[in-house]
């Protein structure tokens, strides 16, 4: 993996033809239409929405704000059980993870009979920047979902951040439709949503608005009026 | 009074929990008003003279026995990874440090979102290439008393082989104690439990006292991350040390681009900073700077926000606010208590002058922005990466630190107002990194353990 400073993004030329190069590679064999769709990836983008292709940290990729962990551990005997019974008691709702507000997304998939775990989370931010904070403000939910894991440390050993950088495995592909946006940025999203809707609705209501206001307003109509597809 | 006879007058010996006579005295003790001194770094090129001079300016270190008594001046020793290896201490203390610290503050530039002109290629020779090995810091209440210790302590060096002075700076302030762009700082400090003095008026409770000292109880229930053996890490703290370019000019032609007076410059300087020079924070004085109250430490500090939850007052975005928000609700699970810092700053050159323009920043003012705390490598690259470097745990986006923010491109500071918040652009870098180094401060005990090698004797 490259760091930020010799991984220029999809738009810089010589990266944009090193990509064709591959993708011409890759496809030499493919009909048409995978040909299509090989160049189909490496189009434009709009630069307001672009990822980079950053480390997490430690470990991990990071795109934009947002980043990627992958780990993979043991679980203890019987220790599958007694996570799909915590599981299905949150119902798919962990209050913890909603407190952090860096959590994207969480999860768990047990395999080679319920002996292996991956956990798989989304999150913003470096890894392991709120580490020491979930040590001291949740211990007893980190604990709870990982003392099932052999060899868990502990969320306020010292040795956490080696722990879970030793079962970590870089994503080889990894796609995030909005790199830019963090968890906190979508609920803000959706107050100013409602805020504003509220808001134009009584200035559609305003007979006696001054010109600086109705400028301003038709300005803010233009640039939220025509639908738009998702252009990342 | 003064911000020590504050202390004295709150101190009970009855309360001391902490191993006081191991600990060095710089790490409790605060800086005098006015102050001078002068950080020396150091290289070690021969691991046997290395340690002889740390065996000789550990008679020089005073401990924290008294912390609260005037002392004319006192020295403080601290050590880099580097350096420990240079003095030739075994691989399994080495390793025993945490990760952050052992690759050192300029290999953590990701972490530290030190990028661009604030990059490691970029700072002083003496923060180069791990260089710094050993730092010696002299606080002095005047320039004789700094002489007096600086002598003793050169005295040393100049017997010693094998060690290389790569760089010294002189620092100080008067009685008003203000930094480069003229504004009293250092003022918040956190109460340390154990220590003996119980929190002043308005600080928050006392802070558990393995946040600060090795081997104690941390906020977590258990001690932080410490280095093997326990003579080595026991009573010891880390050191963050980054000595800061100020941009004073271009932060008053920022200011006079934006306030059409003295008295606007003045006031959203105080917005971006969230106090007024004298020291008053804007929170207690909202309107104009009040320097009596600005001088007093028994009120200066004695607030909250709680009353300025929309931060109609004191901006949320302003510098102090976010390095210590004060109970403020964040959008972030976030344990404020874990992230406080004893601030030891230092600062250098000329005394602000409002007619300072860019063309008169010649990088000869700055400040030394020295911090101690027991995760210090974990609690800088937190402040770097979320509450100086961000907006996100304000529900700011991408907004930065309007005075220590690293701004590649222009940044925007957002002041609450009613009926609609206002934005203010055009903010650049106005402190630039020059260098800086991870350093452990060791106890007493453990500066004479590494003096006389005692790995090699005892083990």
């Amino acid at each position: 993996m490259t760091d930020k400073h010799n991984d220029p993004r999809l738009d810089d030329e010589s990266r944009l033809q090193e990509f064709r190069r591959v993708a011409k590679e890759v496809a030499a064999d493919a009909p048409q239409l995978a040909k299509i769709a090989i160049e189909g990836l490496i189009r434009d983008h709009n630069k307001l929405f672009d990822g980079t292709a950053d480390k997490a940290g430690r470990a991990g990729r990071q795109s934009g704000n947002v980043s990627e962990l992958t780990a993979i551990a043991t679980v203890k005997p019987g220790g599958a059980e007694r996570l799909r019974r915590i599981f299905n008691l949150t119902g798919g709702n962990f209050d913890g993870a909603q407190r952090v507000s860096t959590l994207h997304d969480m999860r768990f998939v047990f395999f080679d009979d319920d002996t292996r775990i991956i956990f798989a989370t989304t999150y913003d931010g470096d890894w392991d920047t709120y580490i020491n904070d979930f040590a001291t403000k949740i211990p007893g939910l980190m604990d709870l979902l990982f003392a099932n894991v052999e060899g868990w440390p502990g969320i306020d050993s010292p040795e956490v951040k080696d722990y879970i950088a030793d079962h970590q495995i870089d994503a080889a592909g990894w796609f995030v439709a909005n790199p830019q946006v963090t968890v906190v940025d979508v609920r803000r999203m959706q107050r100013m949503e409602t805020a504003l809707n509220d808001f134009m609705d009584k200035m559609a209501d305003n007979g006696g608005m001054d010109d600086a206001s109705r400028k301003a307003l038709a300005e803010l109509s233009d640039a939220v009026s025509v639908p738009e597809g998702v252009d990342y | 009074m003064s911000f020590l006879g504050n202390l004295r007058k709150r101190f009970d010996s009855k309360r001391v929990t902490l191993q006081l006579d191991d600990i060095q005295g710089l790490i409790l003790r605060a800086r005098p008003e006015p102050y001078v001194g002068i950080h020396a770094m150091l290289h070690v090129d021969d691991a046997a003279g290395g340690r002889d001079l740390i065996a000789r300016l550990a008679d020089h270190v005073p401990s924290a026995k008294g912390w609260t008594d005037d002392m004319p001046a006192w020295l403080g020793v601290a050590i880099s990874h580097a350096g420990l290896k240079a003095l030739g201490l075994p691989d399994a203390s080495l390793k025993s440090f945490p990760l952050a610290f052992q690759q050192g503050m300029a290999a953590r530039a990701p972490q530290l979102r030190d990028e661009g002109e604030n990059a490691p290629e970029t700072w002083e020779p003496a923060y180069q290439d791990e260089n710094c090995h050993i730092a010696l810091s002299i606080f002095a209440q005047d320039a004789a008393e700094l002489d007096r210790v600086k002598q003793k302590a050169m005295a040393e060096l100049e017997s010693a082989s094998g060690v290389t002075l790569i760089g010294t700076h002189e620092f100080g302030a008067d009685e008003q104690a203000k930094n480069p762009f003229g504004y009293r700082d250092s003022i918040s400090q956190p109460t340390v439990a154990g220590a003996g003095v119980e929190p002043n008026d308005g600080d928050e409770r006392a802070i558990a006292a393995g946040e600060f000292i090795l081997g104690e109880d941390s906020e977590a229930g258990a001690p932080v991350a410490m280095p093997a053996p326990d003579v080595l890490g026991r009573n010891g703290s880390f050191v963050v040390l980054r000595k800061y370019e100020s941009r004073v000019g271009a932060f008053n032609d920022f200011l006079r681009e934006h306030g059409q007076d003295d008295a606007a410059q003045d006031s959203l300087g105080a917005k971006m900073f969230g106090r007024w020079r004298s020291g008053a924070p804007l929170t207690l004085s909202p309107d104009q700077d009040d320097e009596a109250l600005g001088a007093d430490p028994g009120r200066n500090n004695d607030f909250t926000y709680q009353d300025d939850a929309k931060g109609l007052i004191c901006p949320h975005s302003a510098h102090m606010r976010r390095m210590n928000p004060r109970g403020s609700s964040l959008t972030i699970l976030t344990d404020q208590n874990i992230h406080r810092i004893i601030r030891r700053s230092s600062t250098f050159g000329p005394k602000w002058d409002r007619d300072v323009s860019a063309a008169g920043d010649q990088g000869d003012r700055g400040l030394f922005f020295i911090f101690i705390s027991a995760r210090a490598y974990d609690t800088i690259e937190f402040l770097q990466q979320e509450w100086i470097n961000r907006g996100n745990f304000l529900d700011l986006g991408e907004e930065r630190d309007p005075i220590v923010g690293l701004h590649e491109q222009p940044g925007r500071f957002t002041i609450p107002a009613e009926p609609v918040r206002k934005r203010v652009n055009g903010i650049t870098t106005f402190n630039r990194l020059r260098g800086g180094e991870y350093m452990f401060m060791p106890s007493i005990s453990a500066l004479k353990w590494i003096g006389r090698g005692g790995w090699q004797s005892e083990s």
